[in-house]
This record gives C-alpha cells, sequence and structure tokens, in this order.
C-alpha cells in the first residue's frame, strides 16, 4: 500500500524528535537526516555541508559514502553547485550534470560528476537569520529534481537540520553558533578516526564500518561520537556477530 | 592578545604563556580547577567569552579573579583532531568583546598549528629540513582520519601516535599527506613495526 507524502512526512518527524530527545548524538541525528531525505524525497543521495570558523564548507553527514567523492571534489576545487549555494544563499538545481549548460558553469566538476554516476542535484542553503552555515544538497537521476511539493519538504528538512544542529532554539550569540560547529566538525573526525580502526580489525570498508558502529550504538543506546571515541580509546569492544552465530574475535 | 599553551589530560602542564597575565590565568585555572580552558578542554568545544564578567555563575571562583587580574575576554581554543586531545589555546582581552570572523579564522589556524606542533615534536619531525607543520592539515579529507585508525590497528598504537606515522611517511616520501591516506584505506600501504626500533 502506497503511503502518501503526508504519512511519511509525519514518520519522518517522528524518527527526528526520537533522536533529539534522550542521549542527543548531533551525528547521529544528521546521518538520519541524510537518510531519511532519500526515503522522502525520492533522492539517490543525500549530503550535509557545514562551514567551518574558517569560511571553508566540510563534509558532516551523508546517506553514502559515494557522496564523499564528488562533494570532496567540491570543496576542493571550490566549483560546483554546492559551493556555489553557499556563496549566494540561494537554491541550486541542475537537472543533468552531463548537459551543456553544467559542463560550461563547472568544467571540472561536471566531468568528475559523469564518474560518480549522479544525475542531477538540487542545493539548498541551510540558513540561519542572515548567515549561511552550510547546505544540503540531494543527489538524483537525470531530470528526476524534486516538484515544489517537494522541494519544499526539503527545505523544511533543512531547518529541522539548522534546529539539531544548535540544539537550542534561541540562538544568543555568534559565539555559541562557532563553538557548536566547531564541535560538530570535530566529532566527524572522531567518527572517521573510528571506523579506520573498525575496518582494519575487521577488514570491513569504510562504509560497512560506520555501519557496525552505528548499529552498536544504538542497540547499545550509546551515543555514537561518545562510542566512537570509546572504540579508539579502547574502552569499549565491538564484536561482530556473523550469521551464522560465530563472532569475530574483538582485535 | 595573548597566548597560552596548556597539555596533557588531567595534568596541565604549561608549555607557553606569552606574559604574565596570561600565565596567571592559566595557574588560577589549574588552581581552581574552573574557567573556559578547563571546559575547552573537557568538551572539546571552543569557548569564546567576549565578557567574562557575564560568565561569573558559571565559574564563581575563576571570573572575579581573572577580572581582578586584569583579563576581561577569553578564548580557549582546545588543540584537537578527533580523538587526538593535547590541551588548549587561550587568548585573552583587557576590554570586553568578540573576535572579529577574520580574527577567529586566524586564531583556528593558530590552533592547527600549535597542534600540529605538539604532536610533531616528541618524534623530531619538527627539526627536519623542509618541514612544514601545516601540511595536510584541515585537508577535509576523510581519508587521513580513517587511515589513522586503521594504522592505530596496524601498530598497536595510539591514534596520535597513528597520525604521527602517517605524517612523517608522508614527508618522508614527499608525497601529499591525503594520497598516502588513500592507498592506506585502499590497502595499498600497510605500516609495520620497524624492528630495528623500541
Amino acid at each position: 500500500v502506497a503511503t502518501t507524502i503526508n504519512e511519511r512526512l509525519a514518520q519522518t518527524f517522528v524518527d527526528l524528535a526520537d533522536t533529539l530527545v534522550a542521549n542527543f548524538d548531533l551525528m547521529e541525528f544528521l546521518h538520519t537526516l541524510t537518510e531519511q531525505c532519500v526515503q522522502l524525497l525520492d533522492a539517490d543521495a543525500a549530503g550535509l555541508l557545514l562551514a567551518d570558523g574558517r569560511g571553508a564548507l566540510r563534509l558532516v553527514a551523508a546517506s553514502t559514502d559515494k557522496v564523499q567523492v564528488i562533494e570532496l571534489f567540491q570543496l576542493q576545487s571550490d566549483e560546483g553547485p554546492c559551493p556555489d549555494c553557499y556563496r549566494t544563499g540561494q537554491i541550486v538545481r541542475i537537472g543533468d550534470l552531463r548537459s551543456a549548460e553544467a559542463i560550461s558553469r563547472w568544467p571540472g566538476f561536471a566531468a568528475a560528476a559523469a564518474e560518480t554516476g549522479f544525475g542531477g542535484v538540487h542545493a539548498i542553503p541551510m540558513r540561519l537569520r542572515e548567515q549561511i552555515i552550510g547546505t544540503l544538497n540531494l543527489f538524483h537521476p537525470v531530470g528526476a529534481g524534486p516538484d515544489p511539493m517537494t522541494a519544499r519538504v526539503a527545505r523544511s528538512l533543512v531547518d529541522v537540520a539548522t534546529i539539531g544542529l544548535l540544539q537550542e532554539l534561541a540562538l544568543r550569540h555568534q559565539e555559541i553558533l562557532t563553538e557548536q560547529l566547531q564541535t560538530a566538525l570535530n566529532s566527524r573526525v572522531i567518527i572517521e578516526q573510528a571506523k579506520g580502526i573498525l575496518a582494519e580489525r575487521y577488514g570491513l570498508d569504510p562504509e560497512q564500518a560506520f555501519t557496525v558502529l552505528r548499529n552498536y550504538a544504538r542497540n547499545h543506546n550509546h551515543p555514537l561520537t561518545q562510542l566512537a571515541r570509546d572504540v579508539i580509546t579502547g574502552t569499549v569492544r565491538i564484536t561482530i556477530v556473523h550469521g551464522d552465530g560465530t563472532a569475530s574475535p574483538a582485535g | 592578545v595573548s597566548v597560552t599553551v596548556m597539555s596533557g589530560p588531567g595534568v596541565h602542564d604549561p608549555v607557553s604563556a606569552s606574559d604574565a597575565l596570561a600565565a596567571r590565568l592559566e595557574e588560577l585555572q589549574l588552581t581552581l580547577g574552573e574557567g573556559p580552558c578547563v571546559e575547552a578542554f573537557a568538551f572539546d568545544s571552543p569557548m569564546l567569552i567576549p565578557d567574562l564578567e557575564t560568565t561569573v555563575a558559571r565559574w564563581s571562583g575563576f571570573v572575579p579573579a581573572a577580572v581582578s587580574a586584569g583579563a576581561r575576554a577569553m578564548f580557549a581554543l582546545p588543540l584537537h583532531s578527533g580523538a587526538i586531545r593535547l590541551g588548549v589555546l587561550a587568548l585573552y582581552r583587557v576590554l570586553p568583546g568578540s573576535l572579529a570572523p577574520e580574527e577567529l579564522a586566524d586564531v583556528l589556524v593558530f590552533a592547527d598549528l600549535a597542534l600540529q606542533l605538539l604532536l610533531d615534536a616528541p618524534s623530531g619531525l619538527t627539526g627536519q629540513p623542509g618541514y612544514h607543520p601545516m601540511d595536510g592539515v584541515s585537508t577535509g579529507r576523510v581519508q587521513v582520519y580513517q587511515a589513522s585508525g586503521m594504522i592505530s590497528v596496524q601498530l598497536a598504537v595510539s591514534i596520535d601516535e597513528a597520525f604521527v606515522c602517517l605524517r612523517a611517511n608522508a614527508f618522508a616520501a614527499g608525497r601529499p599527506l591525503g594520497e598516502v591516506a588513500h592507498d592506506v584505506v585502499a590497502r595499498r600501504l600497510r605500516f609495520t613495526r620497524d624492528p630495528g626500533k623500541g
């Protein structure tokens, strides 16, 4: 039975609200949000970029590691729809990354995008009052960008991300924003370091390592960032249970 | 504006203070066990306090002492890269006021620089000709962090040491850090213990 977009939207906000109450973990929240964007908005993938204190964009959460390739290209070359979206504060939509328009606007990016298999992109600025603090980027098949209704839903999800990021509705100071952004960016680094440890220990790729980390966090009601830190310090040992019931030796 | 660097979890070992007031502010926090640096380190978050007097309730011991010593604003930045945490870079002002965005950007770069120098110094890397502490810093390349985690398992060392090993390898090979990290994540490069050492 096909559910209406309203029902799916309601479920999304319930899921997100769940992550907001107890044991709030920003990384878990933002990853959930990118995954919900994919499901709800019929996108292939979603990535969330935040500006660091130096004014440079950094990738903070993505629905799949495939997004990293294309986002990193944009961040390193400072060319592409996401940097444009951040700079102008306007939505940037491009239906076909292989089109003449895309190629003339972002020659290097268009070539790199052709290799990743994503068709088009819809980049939405994350706005806080007058300031642009990041962008949410939806990747979709060629010509299948969000319709006006879906685009509105996408904008509300971006606002939800901003709220989750700030954790308090009334932002008092620029200082608090800077503190929160820096902490979020460092949490991301902690998670990557822990992914490396699990990948090496169990012969996984980084994406599989993240799934292991995240499932453990959920099953043990352990905040994701704290768990990553505990894996790095050796305080927590994650044991992988295979389908046949045998367990991988821890380390 | 002046600079103070502390290092060590729990052990606040002053590394450098640019003047007497900076040293005094650090000593106060060490004695009282509270203040912007203590919290920046504990919570892994910058503490940007444009007016110290608004935070008396938060640090009732430290703030009055710091203000009477002559400080009115403090900015404490953790020296961290993920789970690597080495200390805090602290600045004070004798008048209240926020850091301008470009000042803040500079301070964040200085914090990165201090982190790299503190990390690299024990290995002797900093004394090598051609050494540049900012090589590969803040590249935003996730492979650098993933590779650090992988190397820490390969060598059975802490994440701090693993990161230094990765940087030392890139430096010795004259290759960009991100490229070496990519090889590690793609399992084209493994780190092994040098049998001649330790």
